[in-house]
């Protein structure tokens, strides 16, 4: 556009009237305002506290802010207010119809109101707030009954709703948070007839405010409380309260969508961790204001947040479809870190692991080593579920591969470094491990409860008791009460490890305490997860009472056991050992059958019938040899299936083959964990 | 300004003074307007030469041994209970609590950093007398002061939901290690709630100790959350930032950082000069602690920062609705 013809268009208008803008410009710019102000008074016919509050306007417009305020102070604002007070209360009944009056209190208003903006803008922000109130002061003075409906659409009313919304802004700028807080209550509670957005604009300041600012801020007062209605109580409250209603509007179509309010409850709704609540509201957006991708991927965070993988999982999905966007690294390290939780879902997880891998590129090439990371986890996941020993193994180095890889990437990320000691340890590496787990206790500071278990776990794998008891001491040291429950538990194991076995009762009553405690308090202690629950422990003192042929005492406790779980493979698996151990030997075998109906795949129970049935001689071997295999299948470096395959080997006279069981035995019982390393993940 | 606050700041005056004089006892020099002040203890809060010595005093090598004068100081001074003054410590938490964990790892003593985190938590749980700090979130269903049409109570309506953002606090005579996160994360909550008192130095301190935790490079994410069309050769080279102090980021510590970064963002009037480096600093922490989350892949975390950031971005392009159209013709 040519300045020209936009120099032609400049004017200004009222009671029928025109004046050239550039002429007045001219006589501002000579600093005639007298002659301005006259040929405004002339021209348009209007009094001098209008034409001045119009030169006022012009020289705001111009950017002249000081020239605009001395303009601005010329006028007697508190008169002009009298006057139109009286005009309003003596001529209640016409001014509907009549536009003298109101275009008066608009000249007013608006020029009180350039006042406050040019205050403002010359950085007098206490000035500005006190004549922006003066704005709202006056319309209630104004108008005693509230504003005319008929003013409803006229610029009085936009400067009114400006006034509103810009009056707390400027307490806040000024540092004034209670006169901050009492003008956003105002404006939110008292009727000035804002349109549908400033209203929007100014509740999602105020949630901004009440989220950020740090002010802790009193309840709004509600005179009376009414039942079933709902009252804030601090500031987190009554900001999320104020961003849901907005939500509400917004879905409703009463507000123009502002893609902050999402973003600020989100932000305010994770810090609560309330990502469930936050995925109700997403799923309530209108559609087509959040990309349909980013929206699946938002949900999908919220759903990982609250450990609803499924669902999370089938959102990446669909965020992921090759119409979408499959190159997503966000999308693609989440589905993978899902999967790698789960030896069901770890195939899909190598697959997403590898493409993240791939997009790695530009800014996300420092998630290289993240994308190596999930990947050796998926991959040692499938490993542990893969049903071929080649498989597995391929697997397990691969994983290791992986991991190895990311961790020269970063070897500063101490996840990784615990990762990687877990991985070296299940590979029976353990040597590594040990080295890893121990710097993974100097980076942690020693504040991760499973970097003290795991170290304590790999001394055991290599027969190293007493220093893995010393290891756990030293956990329970740095550990409070509530949470020395696993820590108990395998100090009770390594006790028994070394044929402690009173002193393993012993600290197995300590563990018994704590968890009697746990239970009683349990209103306050919710969150802790790595509990030891009670049946584990009446489950291993029955296993020591049997170890020590104190029947009785072995079989208190399994009743106890069997009040927590009532039918459990291992449960039946210890009694099945008591009756062994007694010489009962069919009740023994028809105990550990029962076990394995509970749970089809119980290792302990195939080995002990594997046994059983080797010693009755050559007909029932090819079944103790079934058994044994079909238990080494499932754990393959469970040394005591090793053990009696070999014996089963012997019998057959297989003698090379026995050999080899007994050998693989003999080098397992070195490198066997008092716990499973599994149990750490 | 409440009337307990005013009682209390006429008398911390005295003990303000004693604090002064043993402070000039460690540190150099006490600026002499600090000493001569009429209201010292904020004088001490606010005083930005003498925060510097102090902060510098709190970086060297051996600052958190047990035996350190300064640690004992902020540790008196904290216990003397009254409100200004534990302003004071609390100014200089970002700095201790961050070189007193990135310093774990190293093995160096640091009892008398952990003795004032210590003084700070006990005084925390004492205050809340051990309850979890809970936050009710209503779903609407309940009408409230905001609603616009207040409709009579639904008996369907669901009751709101009570959440723990806070869990209960135990005392805790020493700092064992795998409490050391709650205790910082409980100094942290209550550094959060008097932010507003906070210089902005402090806060500047607090964004530099982000940065050193996530360990990250966050300048990749300067766009975020556009797409990132640059060349690879440009961005992604690897980042040569030291990554030493990188921390674990558990929830404990990592929420009072976030809600501390949030108000650094949103909360301060970015038309003071030095509130506009708090701002720009809290934005790099933020970018950094995001590329923190997608290397720990947190889902939490990443909603969280990604909304910061994105609201970085959106409030960069903000429209003034106070403002008066600027028209060619001007009408009555």
């Amino acid at each position: 556009m040519s300045g020209v013809v936009e120099r032609e268009e400049r004017q200004i208008c009222a009671n029928g009237g025109c004046v050239q803008t550039d002429a007045i410009e001219a006589k501002l710019n000579a600093g005639n305002i007298d002659d301005a102000e006259s040929d405004l008074r002339q021209g348009l016919s209007l009094n001098s506290e209008e034409a001045r509050a119009l030169i006022g306007r012009l020289e705001y417009q111009r950017g002249n802010v000081e020239a605009a305020l001395r303009v601005f102070e010329g006028i007697d604002i508190e008169a002009a207010i009298h006057h139109l007070q009286s005009i309003s209360t003596t001529k209640k009944s016409h001014t509907h119809s009549e536009s003298g009056p109101q275009q008066g209190a608009n000249l007013v208003l608006e020029a009180i109101y350039l006042k406050t903006k040019t205050l403002q803008k010359l950085n007098r922000i206490n000035d500005a707030a006190e004549e922006c109130k003066k704005v709202l002061d006056a319309v209630e003075k104004i108008f005693p009954h509230g504003i005319p409906d008929a003013f409803v659409e006229t610029k009085l009313q936009e400067t009114i709703s400006r006034a509103v919304e810009l009056l707390p802004q400027l307490w806040v700028e000024a540092g004034s948070y209670e006169e901050a807080v009492s003008s956003y209550r105002r404006a939110l509670l008292t009727q000035w007839n804002l349109d549908n957005d400033s209203c929007a604009r100014i509740q999602n300041n105020f949630a901004v405010f009440l989220l950020y600012s740090g002010v802790q801020v009193g309840p709004p007062a509600t005179s009376k409380q009414i039942e079933g209605t709902y009252a804030p109580k601090n500031n987190l409250e009554e900001a999320i309260l104020l961003l849901m209603i907005l939500m509400r509007k917004f879905s409703l179509g009463k507000a123009k969508w502002d893609p902050a309010v999402v973003e600020h409850l989100t932000f305010a709704l994770s810090i609560c961790s309330q990502t469930c609540v936050l995925a109700n509201q997403l799923e309530e957006v209108i559609p087509g204001v959040i990309h349909r991708v980013d929206l699946w991927k938002m949900l999908a965070l919220c759903c990982n947040g609250i450990n609803q993988n499924k669902t999370a999982l089938d959102l990446l999905k669909k965020a992921l479809h090759k119409h979408e966007k499959p190159d997503d690294i966000t999308s693609l390290l989440l589905a993978a870190g899902i999967c790698s939780e789960d030896g069901f879902l770890a195939a899909q997880g190598i697959e997403y692991a590898r493409r993240a891998l791939d997009s790695c590129k530009n800014r996300n090439k420092h998630l290289k080593g993240v994308s190596l990371r999930v990947l050796g986890l998926c991959l040692g996941k499938q490993a542990i579920v893969s049903s071929s020993d080649y498989e597995r193994s391929r697997l397990q180095s691969e994983a290791l591969k992986s991991l190895e890889e990311a961790f020269e990437l970063e070897p500063e990320n101490s996840e990784l470094v615990f990762e990687l000691a877990i991985q070296y340890a299940m590979h029976r590496n353990l040597n590594n491990a040990l080295r890893l787990s121990k710097q993974y206790i100097d980076v942690t500071g020693g504040s991760m409860l499973r970097g003290w278990r795991l170290l304590a776990l790999i001394l055991s794998a290599q027969q190293r008791f007493q220093e893995a008891e010393v290891v756990t001491d030293a956990a329970l040291d740095e550990t409070a009460k509530w949470d020395q429950g696993p820590l108990l538990r395998l100090k009770a194991k390594l006790r028994i490890a070394q044929s402690r076995h009173l002193d393993a009762i012993e600290t197995y009553r300590h563990l018994l305490a704590l968890i009697q405690a746990q239970k009683k308090s349990q209103t306050t202690h919710q969150i802790e997860e790595d509990r030891v629950n009670e049946y584990e422990v009446w489950q291993g003192l029955a296993n020591l009472y049997s170890s020590l042929a104190r029947w009785k005492d072995a079989e208190i406790c399994l009743g106890k056991a069997r009040e927590s779980i009532e039918c459990s493979s291992e449960t039946l698996h210890t009694e099945g050992t008591i009756y062994q151990r007694r010489g009962e030997i069919d009740e023994a075998l028809a105990t550990y059958v029962n076990s394995l109906l509970v749970e089809a795949n119980y290792v302990p129970s195939k080995i002990s019938i594997g046994a059983i049935m080797s010693d009755r001689g050559l007909p029932m071997l090819p079944v103790a040899r079934t058994m044994l295999s079909d238990a080494l299948r499932l754990e393959p470096t469970n040394r005591m299936a090793w053990l009696h395959l070999g014996f089963v080997h012997k019998l057959d006279g297989r003698l090379s083959d026995a050999i080899d069981s007994f050998q693989a035995a003999s080098m397992l019982e070195e490198s066997d964990p008092i716990e499973s390393f599994n149990s750490i993940l | 300004m409440s009337t307990e606050q005013r009682v209390s700041w006429s008398d911390s005056f005295s003990e303000a003074q004693t604090a002064i004089q043993t402070l000039s006892t460690i540190i150099s020099s006490v600026p002499p307007h600090v000493s001569s002040s009429d209201s010292p203890a904020l004088a001490l809060l606010n005083d930005p030469e003498l925060a510097s010595q102090i902060s510098n005093h709190l970086r060297q090598p051996d600052s958190g041994a047990g035996d350190n004068q300064l640690c004992r100081w902020l540790y008196d001074t904290f216990h003397t209970s009254k409100l200004d003054l534990q302003l004071v410590v609390l100014r200089f938490l970002p700095i201790v609590a961050g070189v007193y964990l990135s310093r774990i790892a190293l093995r160096k003593p640091l009892a008398g950093f952990e003795a004032v985190l210590l003084a700070i938590y006990a005084h925390e749980t004492a205050s809340r007398d051990g309850k979890p700090i809970t936050v009710n979130i209503s779903d609407l269903s309940h009408p409230s002061v905001y609603h616009e049409s207040r409709q009579p109570y639904r008996s369907t309506s669901t009751e709101p939901k009570q959440v723990v953002i806070s869990p209960g606090l135990e005392p805790q005579g020493t700092i064992r290690s795998t409490k050391r996160a709650r205790i910082i994360g409980v100094a942290l909550e209550l550094y959060h709630s008097k932010i507003v008192e906070m210089p902005a130095q402090s806060k500047l301190d607090f964004c530099e100790f982000c940065i050193v935790w996530a360990g990250q490079d966050g300048e990749l994410y300067k766009d975020f959350p556009n797409d990132d069309k640059t060349e690879d050769d440009q961005k992604g080279k690897e980042s040569e930032m030291k990554k030493e102090g990188r921390i674990l980021l558990p929830w404990e510590i990592l929420q009072p950082m976030l809600r501390i970064l949030g108000h650094c963002l949103m909360g301060i009037n970015k038309n003071k000069e030095k509130n506009k480096e708090v701002h720009e600093a809290a934005c790099r922490a933020c970018r950094s602690l995001y590329a923190r989350a997608m290397h720990d892949i947190n889902p939490k975390a990443i909603l969280a920062v990604g909304s910061l950031l994105k609201l970085i971005k959106i409030q960069k392009a903000s429209i003034d609705h106070t403002e008066l159209p600027v028209t060619k013709v001007i009408h009555l």
